[in-house]
């Protein structure tokens, strides 16, 4: 479903122009639970920012379902980001005013959805994910792994066709850490969910179905 | 559009940055509040200037000497018998009264004043449409009497001494003795009447001529009949007075005085309006740097709601309805105060108050207005941002 081809990407920093992808090539398919291994810095993150529709790469082919990314104008991407992506960040990135209710239900304001029926389907992914009694908490009552949880729910309440995950567990301990990946092993076992995790830690990416190594802006298949 | 989220959205973000909010309003509340309270007192006093107009009739005349800049040319004086004979003159006038005015010393058990005094003749009561409290006006056969008719205020003054019913009490005017045969019901102001019919006295003009060699009858009120077009009124009292050889005096219709107030008024309303769209502008660029450290602050949060999904619309849309709804805050407090301030205005220049629910409308109208002009551009700054660059901003 996801088909990156010789992907480029370059930064302008002031006057030196830094590249960092230097022809990654991907496919990552339909209910796969994929890792992605590699050192600091290497590029793993500016590469699933590409994947994520948050960024566009300098040159290279990516087509998701069958369609050129390259061609969508931001209606497209948005679309896309809010039905088919729901993104893990290592920060979590709640939103702090809101409750864990109404951070799980965002993405559906975005459709249009109403409050009762956007409430109802954020409680049913908080429920998944064993967070429904904190539903009315804001995100600093809850714990590190507590977070994330509802940052999970707020990915998949939209019904999304991949969940992009950048170092999920990179803000936890080992524990709280393993807790959320056997969540993402469960998602993708019992749901069918097609998960893509950046992590650093060999632990993790053993538990996945794949992983890759990137190195130098390189993907190297495993 | 998505408008219920957005709106909590705002009001959260506004509460939040309390100061900042309560600073960028000052100026749309002064902006506004001015600008109700402009538009408030301004027809408040036309309503109260052709209330005036409709209580004195549309068929008022004045005829005034014109202050005129060159004194080398000295004009002969109007007396009372041009003046009276104007009606014989002038088929388009149906009755004139000319006056006179003075100031001088009032004088009454030991206790001094300084009053305004009229010449007037007997027609001068029907035509300022004036009552009589008690006693009597001024007669025909008055003429060269010490004879007084006292306004609101002088009755005022006599009663703080203990006379509570002025006719046949003696007073001094310009050291003379005076008995007052009447007082006058106190007459609303504007529309053409003498103001020193509430504030001083009337007497025979014969004898306030009299009494003031230099009291000149400048002004004749009078009034026209059967609608007389302006044009015939103005032709016929100026062809009477050059026969008289009597130059530089100027006839102005009820109309003509309507017209010329609404024109002032408009003038007036513009120069308030000015200075509200001014504090407007000055508000207006407090809103848009409210709005602009709003978008910086939260740059992380428009990146994470683009990564869910927002569109650039969405974002612009959120911003936006920030900057309006603040200045419809700022509108409403702004309508408050011009409303209280023109009721305060009203309340003591005595003019009838009323709402004007145009104002409230323009107000809120502005109020929008002002939150899209210059909320636009912060708007646009935070939906144009890159979505990664503002996730990856702190
Ligand atoms: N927007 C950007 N502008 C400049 N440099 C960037 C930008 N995004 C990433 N980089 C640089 O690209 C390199 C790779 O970053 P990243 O993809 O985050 O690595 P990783 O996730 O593998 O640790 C880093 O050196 C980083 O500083
Ligand atoms: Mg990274």
């Amino acid at each position: 479903m996801i088909q990156l081809e010789n992907i480029h990407k370059s930064f302008q920093m002031g006057p030196v122009t830094v590249e960092v992808l230097k022809g990654a090539s991907l496919t990552i398919g339909q209910g796969q639970l994929m890792a992605i291994v590699g050192q600091s810095g290497c590029g793993k993150s500016t590469l699933m920012n590409i994947i994520g529709l948050l960024d566009q790469p300098t040159s290279g082919t990516y087509t998701l379902n069958g369609k050129a990314v390259a061609a969508m104008n931001d209606k497209d991407l948005s679309e896309i980001r809010n039905r088919q992506i729901g993104f893990v960040f290592q920060q979590f990135n709640l939103l702090t005013k809101l409750t864990a209710l109404q951070n799980v239900a965002l993405p559906l304001v975005y459709r249009g959805v109403g409050e009762k029926e956007r409430h109802q389907a954020a409680r049913a992914v908080l429920e998944k994910v064993g967070m429904l009694e904190r539903e009315h908490h804001r995100p600093t009552e809850l714990s590190g792994g507590q977070q994330q949880r509802v940052a999970i729910a707020r990915a998949l309440v939209g019904n999304p066709a991949i969940i992009l995950a950048d170092e999920p567990t990179g803000a936890l301990d080992t524990r709280v850490g393993q807790e959320i990946m056997d969540l993402f092993i469960r998602l993708n076992r019992e749901e069918g969910i097609t998960i893509f995790v950046i992590t650093h830690d060999m632990a993790i990416a053993r538990q996945c179905s794949s992983f890759v190594r990137m190195h130098d802006g390189v993907i190297h298949d495993h | 559009m998505i408008i219920k989220p957005n709106i909590i959205e705002a009001v959260n973000s506004l509460v939040s940055a309390k100061q900042r909010s309560i600073l960028a309003l000052i100026g749309i509340v002064v902006g506004i509040g001015s600008v109700i309270a402009m538009v408030s007192v301004g027809s408040i006093v036309q309503k109260e200037a052709l209330r005036q107009f409709m209580e004195m009739g549309t068929d008022v005349i004045t005829i005034s000497e014109e202050f005129s800049a060159d004194n080398s040319k000295k004009n002969k004086k109007l007396n009372i018998q041009t003046a009276m004979a104007i009606p014989g003159h002038c088929p388009s006038i149906r009755v004139a009264s000319p006056y006179a005015s003075t100031y001088a010393q009032f004088k009454f058990k030991g206790k001094k004043d300084n009053i305004p005094a009229l010449g007037v003749t007997p027609s001068f009561l029907t035509i300022n449409k004036l009552n009589i409290d008690s006693g009597r006006f001024i007669h025909e056969l008055d003429r060269h009497m010490f004879y007084c008719v006292i306004g609101q205020k002088v009755a005022d003054k006599l009663a703080a001494q203990g006379v509570y019913d002025p006719v046949g009490t003696r007073i001094f005017f310009k050291e003379k003795q005076m008995t007052i045969i009447g007082k006058i019901r106190e007459a609303p102001m504007g529309g053409m009447r003498p103001y020193e019919i509430n504030e001083g006295i009337m007497l025979p003009l014969s004898t306030l001529q009299r009494l003031d060699r230099e009291a000149a009858i400048r002004n004749i009120i009078a009034r026209s009949r059967d609608n007389a077009a302006r044009d015939q009124i103005e032709s016929e009292v100026n062809a009477y007075l050059s026969q008289q050889n009597l130059n530089g005096m100027k006839v102005r219709t009820a109309e003509e005085l309507i017209a010329q107030m609404q024109k002032q008024m408009k003038l007036f309303t513009l120069l308030l309006g000015t200075i509200g769209s001014i504090s407007l502008v000055v508000g207006g660029i407090g809103v848009m740097n409210v709005m602009l450290v709003s978008v910086a602050e939260r740059t992380k949060e428009i990146g994470i709601r683009r990564a869910l999904g927002a569109r650039e619309g969405d974002i612009l849309f959120q911003f936006l309805v920030e900057s309006v709804l603040l200045c419809i805050v700022g509108g409403f407090m702004g309508i408050a105060i011009g409303v209280g301030a023109s009721w305060i205005i009203s309340y003591y220049a005595k003019w009838q108050f009323a709402v004007s629910y145009n104002s409230i409308g323009l107000g809120v109208a502005v109020a929008v207005a002002v939150g899209v002009f210059f909320g636009i551009y912060p708007a646009r700054q935070a939906a144009r941002l890159s979505p990664i660059l503002a996730l990856r901003s702190d």
